[in-house]
């Protein structure tokens, strides 16, 4: 019987038209991710295959999600579909067995429900075959096909998914009966899939994310995170690894569901339970009314408010007592109480948790939960009293519609407003648990009024609107759907960029504890005035359209609504349309005429146009800055800023120069003032201009300019451009408000299909490293060109309650027409390179062998403004002594509004964003600083960078962002003295290496060639100089660091290279280690050990003897992953931990690996818990779990 | 005393389907019946006359208000029992009907408490009035239905196949509810069980696809069939061929074997008795008589 039921299912699945149709969208999604350039899921970049087995398992893995929904259908079917046409009673006196019955059905509808996925294996052969036919991607996009990648993926990511989902549905829909319930089961799923992901921020609980998620991606994504180009290429996902365990696990689940739900599965339908209702009223005494009252009867605005009233206590009640709504709410409290639990980690540090990050967590988790809410409820409310059949009482009683649907309206705000004010309530209760005492109430409102209301407002109104213009519940869904989350695709087709045209959508702002609510507010709040008054006027609208009774057509909707347009109806229209048209007028006037802006279109063909037009003149000889006088005036309270800037610039090539050219930023109002030139060329739209001059300026020549530039800010805007100029917190630097001398490459587009398709060629790489060197060595990477060490003077004045910063030494600060002025000069020739910045702050002082070392800080932000001034002064001892003298009189971390998230070093002085560092906890951390790290990492730029910066080519950003990573962590070391404590650091500049260079789209490069690749100099280079330092000793490496300043500080052009650096470093690598650099600084070497076995054994001196047998394997690799097994001849430690914790490492040695197999003794005095190679993870190597081993 | 005055109502369903075809009709105060098949068009009628379906010509008035230019007029003074009476979950007959009386325009909440406590007495469920309407069986259902359709004093109660599915006892307890009322205002009450109309209603039509085919008082319309019914028992084979030959009004079975009525001017014989008609008769002349005979 088994085989019927099975056969029945999984035929009658097959003649229904469902499993084709989810076939087909499955296919055809894959298909465009395949054949299409411009869509590009599960990371297909750069040098991976448009087909990678890689590829094809993220292909699976993700639409294994969407596969949830199509398991719920079939699955649900399968269990519900004789109880739903009452044929279970024919059916279950029959005498059939339960197994086959309950089993049959069950695995009828696992096979049916994985037949639209395999769309997915369809998608990626038709993409691959057709797309290169068509044109559609270039054929070199497409790889080899590999048949395990097919058969694997369904069978670890199909087959289980599948089963999972559908054991849980099918079990739900057994036991409740509803098809409601069964879709929530699979909420359930979706949800433990978010809450296992949140476990994922902290790189220490991977595996556990791995394995608690249901549908084994993460697990995957863990299993290849440091997969290469070629190992995406070629490696069809297998049955190993974390990914198997997730699997086994999974399944197991599975079948312990199914098995629970089959043994309580009966054919007997029970009895239903019946509620026995609380007798209420019977002990009151009855009074007999014995006359028929004579209520009087009231028609008028009163009398609508109380019906209103009355729709709306009914409706808001039904939602918040429906099961759908508290599952839905428990949900969400789970996803809040998880998220909070994990905090808000960074780099292993908890941040303090400060109003905004409650309000972005809690922004994050509600978006879905109110997303389904609106939509479910919206439908449900609309079509409750025709599924209750009441409608026609209710709709023959003396309402208005507009009433009714208001209420429904309403209470669909309320209803979401509740969970994001309860979510409010949650976030300040844990503030208070994590004693973090200032609740920003007034904020959390706000954010709720600006944000989050006039959305409820907004969606509420339009799916109601939905729902009755559709008349058609589940279409209304499905319309709805598409309008929430197909408007931005529509968007981006259309090139839209207004949020006139994205229905609800309004300018984002971000709040900054300094800058509150910036600039984005007000033209928020018109936009969100727009977007209400357009819901309501939806609403009136559908307020005539309701179908009352019953209405063939939409002709004839129309027809009764003009029955119910009365004149007060019409008068209240008309005020609103008017309201509306009104409030369009004043928005599209202040983001369209006053505040124009290109679609991202324009921009693109701009920067083609330029490229191609002005791509001639890139590298011509222009004088170079000498000086520089720049005069910045800062208009907080308008955002306003004034620049003015004196340049005295040079002719440093070899021959006269007779025209300057510039390219221009028109947001900032550029004006050139050149005396005794002409303006000989000028392309607004490119914003390049050529000035000739009347005599040309010889070599060695020098001349003044003078440059304006301004930002002034007009009414609102679509999308608020310049964060930069802000109310408090202003922060920009002099890029911004100069020209740029020349062509300027930054301009170029940089993508590699772009570009194709807009005809241009590949976009020229870095210049490559030359030993000999030509003109790249005269130009530097920071300035490219424009200047090389300059003077620089600023006049700022700002706000009468503001403070502002420029690099240098403050020479006189005095007040003028009610505003701040203040005079600053370096000390010290620098790099042209400065920051400008204006805000209330707050300024802590300590003073160090004669530097002024500063902390500006906003008030609410104290908490580790003392730390931050030691962390300076402790670099600065440890820079001075073994690098160098620092050559300006002041060190200053000044803080700007978390618009970004970053900290920069400009010559003295140091910004810091607010959102980082400023906020973070930092009373219980006696080692891993991370806060400390990032200030001595923007420390060491200032000899790093500021004292000597690197030739525009290949390894440039080595010697400063490398070598600043490696005096941050040189400044770490000496404060922990615990290698194992750096190796707890260190890991993440391991993980953002290897991740780095799996993601890596062109080349990776070794590091003395890196071409300004974050994963390269930061992770790689920190990692490479800290080992360094432990092979060849700190001293040794600083001796070479120290000479190489000396030879270059603050030199004239040529600037060094790397190569000038390993010159000399080499002077300090004993023979010994030569190998070193070149397996480190010239290669891309990786390490592969295994420690195999590990034994103790007591001897009978009462010490203890330690064998350990391992496997030793050196790697090479090519730019793109392709690794080749070398000789070894390494010195590697091999050492052992007194506890299982490995903190404490009682022993450890240097010794030679040369052999792939060996095996070493040592002795110990104690006995040891575990033993280990390469305990302080100084090599690379990409599995590390296989390194210890507990002894026995 | 008001009036109800219908014209000409007609309305055809997109499907083709007549389902009201010329109904004219005047009522004043008073319970009137309006009997007829399933599919006759009276829950059409019905509708429409509640406002909740357009005619597609023809005109309504109740007194002077034009029930389809000025609905919401209409529904002030309306009291509708639809066939089908549904109520949503977890709500109380209370909150129900405390809830459309505030739809009702009844705002004071004293007054409102005072009604709908009053017609919780008289429709007997004042002991269960804060239990779930949900879990109330078909009868206390169909009683909270009339409660709500007497709030706020109507002038026309309209109630569309009220008995459908009432057990003896129930039925005639919502007789008595109808017939208390009946004298002040114009009740329409949709019906095809025969005996409803016998033992309520002073005036009645008889509706079948989408015609009135017959309008007047109960007994007038008995009495003239007095006299040319006939019945007998026959076999069951025998059905066809006395269907041939006579007009058989109705057959139905007695202890087993089917009893026919025929309609003959004379004495057709052959073992007929003369039978006094009743209104049962009188419905299926009209049915199925005038159906064979158009």
């Amino acid at each position: 019987m088994f085989k019927e039921f099975f056969l029945k299912e999984l035929i009658g699945g097959l003649k229904r038209p469902m499993v084709y149709i989810f076939l087909f969208v499955m296919t055809l999604l894959v298909f465009f991710a395949v054949a299409s350039d411009n869509v590009s899921i599960g990371g297909s970049i750069g040098n991976i295959k448009k087909n990678a087995p890689h590829v094809i398992t993220q292909f699976t893995a993700i639409m294994s999600i969407f596969g949830l929904m199509i398991a719920t259908a079939f699955f649900n079917n399968a269990a519900l579909r004789d109880y739903n046409n009452n044929f279970n009673e024919i059916i279950f006196s029959t005498p059939i067995s339960k197994a086959d019955y309950y089993f049959g059905r069950f695995f009828g509808a696992l096979i049916l429900s994985t037949i639209p996925l395999l769309g997915i294996f369809l998608g990626v052969l038709l993409g691959a075959f057709l797309g290169p036919v068509f044109g559609m991607i270039e054929p070199d996009r497409v790889g080899e096909f590999y048949l395990a990648s097919f058969t694997n993926n369904y069978l670890l990511f199909i087959l289980p998914n599948m089963f999972f989902a559908g054991a849980i549905t099918f079990a739900m829909a057994n036991r409740w009966k509803s098809t409601v319930i069964s879709f929530v089961g699979t909420l359930i799923v979706i949800i433990g899939y978010l809450i296992s992901g949140t476990l994922l921020s902290d790189i220490d609980n991977e595996s556990i994310a791995a394995l608690t998620d249901v549908f084994g991606i993460r697990a995957y994504g863990i299993d290849a995170k440091y997969y290469t180009s070629i190992e995406k290429n070629t490696l069809s996902v297998g049955f190993n690894g974390l990914l198997l365990v997730n699997r086994l696990i999974w399944i197991v689940v599975g079948m312990l569901i199914i098995l629970t739900s089959y043994f309580s599965f009966s054919f007997i339908s029970k009895n239903k339970r019946v509620k026995k209702s609380k007798d209420k009223g019977n002990n009151e005494s009855v009074k007999t009314i014995l006359i028929a009252p004579t209520p009087s009867i009231l028609f008028g605005v009163s009398t609508a408010f109380k019906q209103f009233f009355s729709f709306f206590s009914i409706n808001f009640y039904s939602i918040i007592k429906s099961t759908t709504f508290k599952i839905l709410f428990l949900f969400s409290a789970i996803i809040l109480v998880s998220t909070l639990i994990g905090g808000f980690e960074y780099f292993g540090l908890q941040s303090y948790p400060v109003t905004y990050k409650m309000i972005d967590s809690i922004d994050g988790i509600t978006g879905i939960f109110v997303i389904i809410i609106m939509v479910f409820f919206s439908g449900e409310l609309v079509w409750r009293d025709r599924g209750c059949k009441i409608n026609e009482v209710i709709d023959a009683t003396p309402h208005g519609s507009f009433a009714s649907l208001l209420a429904k309206t309403i209470s669909l705000i309320c209803v979401t407003s509740l969970l994001n004010i309860f979510f409010i309530i949650a976030s300040m209760f844990y503030q208070m648990v994590n004693g973090y005492t200032n609740f920003e109430i007034g904020i959390y409102i706000q954010d709720f009024i600006y944000s989050a209301l006039p959305t409820y407002i907004i969606w509420s109104a339009v799916l109601i609107f939905i729902q009755v213009v559709i008349n058609s519940k589940y279409i209304g869904y499905f319309i709805s759907i598409i309008m929430l989350f197909m408007m931005g695709i529509v968007m981006s087709i259309f090139e839209w960029q207004s949020n006139m045209l994205n229905l609800g959508s309004s300018p984002s702002f971000t709040y900054s504890d300094m800058n509150s609510f910036g600039a984005a507010l007000a033209a928020s709040n018109w936009f969100n005035l727009y977007w209400i008054l357009f819901g309501v006027l939806f609403l009136a609208f559908s307020g005539l359209i309701w179908v009352r009774g019953v209405t063939f057509g939409f002709k004839n909707r129309i027809k009764s609504a003009k029955k119910h347009l009365t004149t007060n109806y019409v008068f209240g229209l008309t005020t609103i349309a008017i309201l509306w048209i009104a409030t369009a007028g004043f928005v599209y006037y202040n983001t369209q005429v006053l505040n124009k802006y290109r679609s991202s279109e324009t921009v693109e063909q701009g920067q083609v146009k330029y490229e191609k037009q002005y791509k001639k003149y890139h590298g011509i000889a222009q004088p170079k800055i000498t000086d520089a006088k720049y005069y910045i005036d800062i208009f907080p309270e308008e955002r306003r800023l004034l620049a003015k800037s004196g340049l005295i610039v040079e002719n440093m090539s070899d021959t006269p120069i007779d025209s300057l050219h510039y390219t221009v930023d028109d947001s900032w109002n550029m004006k050139v003032h050149i005396k005794n030139a002409k303006l000989v060329f000028e392309d607004n739209d490119a914003g390049y201009l050529i000035y000739q001059l009347d005599k040309p300026l010889a070599p060695g020549e020098k001349m003044a300019i003078v440059i304006e530039a301004s930002f002034i800010s007009k009414g609102f805007e679509n999308e608020v451009r310049n964060t930069s100029v802000a109310r408090n917190g202003t922060f920009i630097n002099n890029f911004s408000v100069l020209p740029f001398f020349g062509y300027n490459e930054g301009y170029e587009i940089g993508d590699k299909n772009d570009r194709k398709k807009f005809d241009l060629k590949p976009k020229d790489r870095m210049p490559e490293l030359e030993a000999d060197c030509n003109k790249n060595c005269y130009i530097n990477y920071l300035s490219d060109g424009a200047s090389d060490w300059v003077n620089v003077e600023t006049y700022i004045s700002t706000s009468s309650d503001q403070l502002a910063v420029a690099p240098g030494s403050l020479l006189k600060e005095w007040k003028e027409n009610d505003r701040n002025y203040y005079h600053y000069k370096t000390d010290y020739k620098a790099q042209n390179f400065f920051n400008f910045m204006s805000a209330r702050y707050e300024v802590a002082r300590k003073k160090w062998n004669g530097i002024d070392i500063e902390v500006y800080y906003d008030k609410s932000h104290k908490y580790n403004v003392d730390m931050m001034l030691s962390a300076i002064e402790k670099s600065l001892k440890y820079y001075t002594k073994n690098f160098g003298p620092y050559y300006h009189k002041q060190a200053r971390i000044v803080e700007f509004p978390r618009y970004s998230t970053f900290a920069q070093a400009f010559p003295g002085t140091m910004p810091y964003s607010e959102s980082f560092g400023f906020i973070t906890n930092l009373e219980d951390e006696a080692d891993n600083n991370v806060i400390d790290a990032v200030i001595a990492h923007e420390m060491a730029h200032q000899w790093w960078a500021h004292q000597v910066v690197g030739a525009k080519m290949q390894g440039a950003t080595m010697f400063s962002e490398s070598f600043a990573e490696y005096s941050s962590l040189m400044v770490m070391k000496n404060e922990l003295e615990d290698d194992i404590k750096m190796k707890d650091f260190l890991k993440y500049d391991f993980n953002r290496y290897l991740r780095g260079r799996s993601g890596e789209t062109k080349k990776e490069l070794p590091l003395y060639k890196v071409e300004n690749q974050t994963y390269i100099h930061y992770g790689k280079g920190s990692i490479i100089m800290y080992a360094l330092q432990d092979y060849i000793g700190e001293k040794k490496v600083n001796n070479a660091l120290k000479s190489f300043l000396n030879e270059f500080r603050y030199k004239k052009p040529p600037y060094p290279t790397s190569l000038d650096f390993l010159r000399h470093l080499d002077t300090q690598v004993p023979d010994s280690l030569k190998y070193l650099v070149t397996d480190w600084f010239k290669e891309i070497t990786l390490y592969d050990y295994r420690l195999k076995e590990a034994i103790y054994t007591t001897l009978s001196n009462g010490r203890y003897g330690i064998t350990m047998d391992i496997e030793a394997y050196k790697l090479k690799a090519d730019t793109i992953g392709n690794e080749t097994k070398v000789k070894l001849n390494d010195w590697v430690d091999i050492g052992v931990y007194a506890d299982n914790d490995e903190k404490d490492l009682m022993f450890s040695k240097r010794v030679l690996f040369n052999e792939n197999k060996m095996s070493f003794t040592f002795e110990v005095d104690s006995i040891p818990a575990k033993a280990v190679i390469d305990p302080k993870r100084l090599l690379i190597e990409r599995v590390i779990k296989d390194n210890v081993k507990k002894l026995e | 005393m008001a009036t109800l005055k219908i014209e000409n109502l007609t309305k055809t369903y997109p499907n083709g389907v007549k389902a009201l075809d010329g109904v004219s009709i005047e009522l004043t105060n008073g319970m009137f019946g309006l009997l007829g098949p399933n599919g006759a068009g009276k829950s059409s009628l019905m509708r429409t006359l509640a406002t909740l379906q357009e005619a597609d010509s023809g005109t309504a008035f109740l007194d002077d208000i034009d029930i389809f230019k000025n609905p919401t007029e209409l529904r002030k003074v309306l009291g509708y029992l639809p066939q089908e009476f549904g109520v949503y979950p977890k709500i109380t007959a209370y909150q129900l009907l405390d809830h459309i009386a505030i739809l009702k325009g009844i705002t004071n909440g004293k007054e409102r408490k005072e009604l709908v406590n009053y017609l919780l007495q008289k429709v007997n469920l004042y002991d269960q009035r804060n239990k779930s309407v949900k879990g109330f069986s078909g009868g206390m259902k169909q009683r909270v239905g009339i409660a709500q359709a007497l709030i706020g004093s109507p002038k026309l109660i309209i109630v569309d196949e009220p008995t459908a599915g009432l057990d003896p006892g129930e039925r005639n307890r919502f007789h008595n509810l109808l017939a208390d009322v009946a004298e002040d205002v114009i009740i329409i009450l949709s019906t095809h069980i025969v005996d409803d109309v016998t033992e309520l209603c002073s005036n009645m039509a008889i509706m079948n696809t989408g015609k009135m085919v017959y309008q007047g008082t109960p007994q007038a319309v008995i009495s003239e069939l007095n006299g040319k019914v006939w019945k007998k028992i026959i076999e069951r084979s025998e059905v066809a061929e006395y269907q041939t030959n006579y007009t058989v009004i109705s057959d139905k079975m007695v202890a087993g074997k089917p009893l026919i009525h025929v309609l003959s001017d004379t004495n057709p014989g052959a073992g007929f008795e003369s039978v006094q008609p009743d209104l049962e008769d009188v419905f299926f002349t009209k049915i199925n008589v005038a159906e064979a005979t158009v």
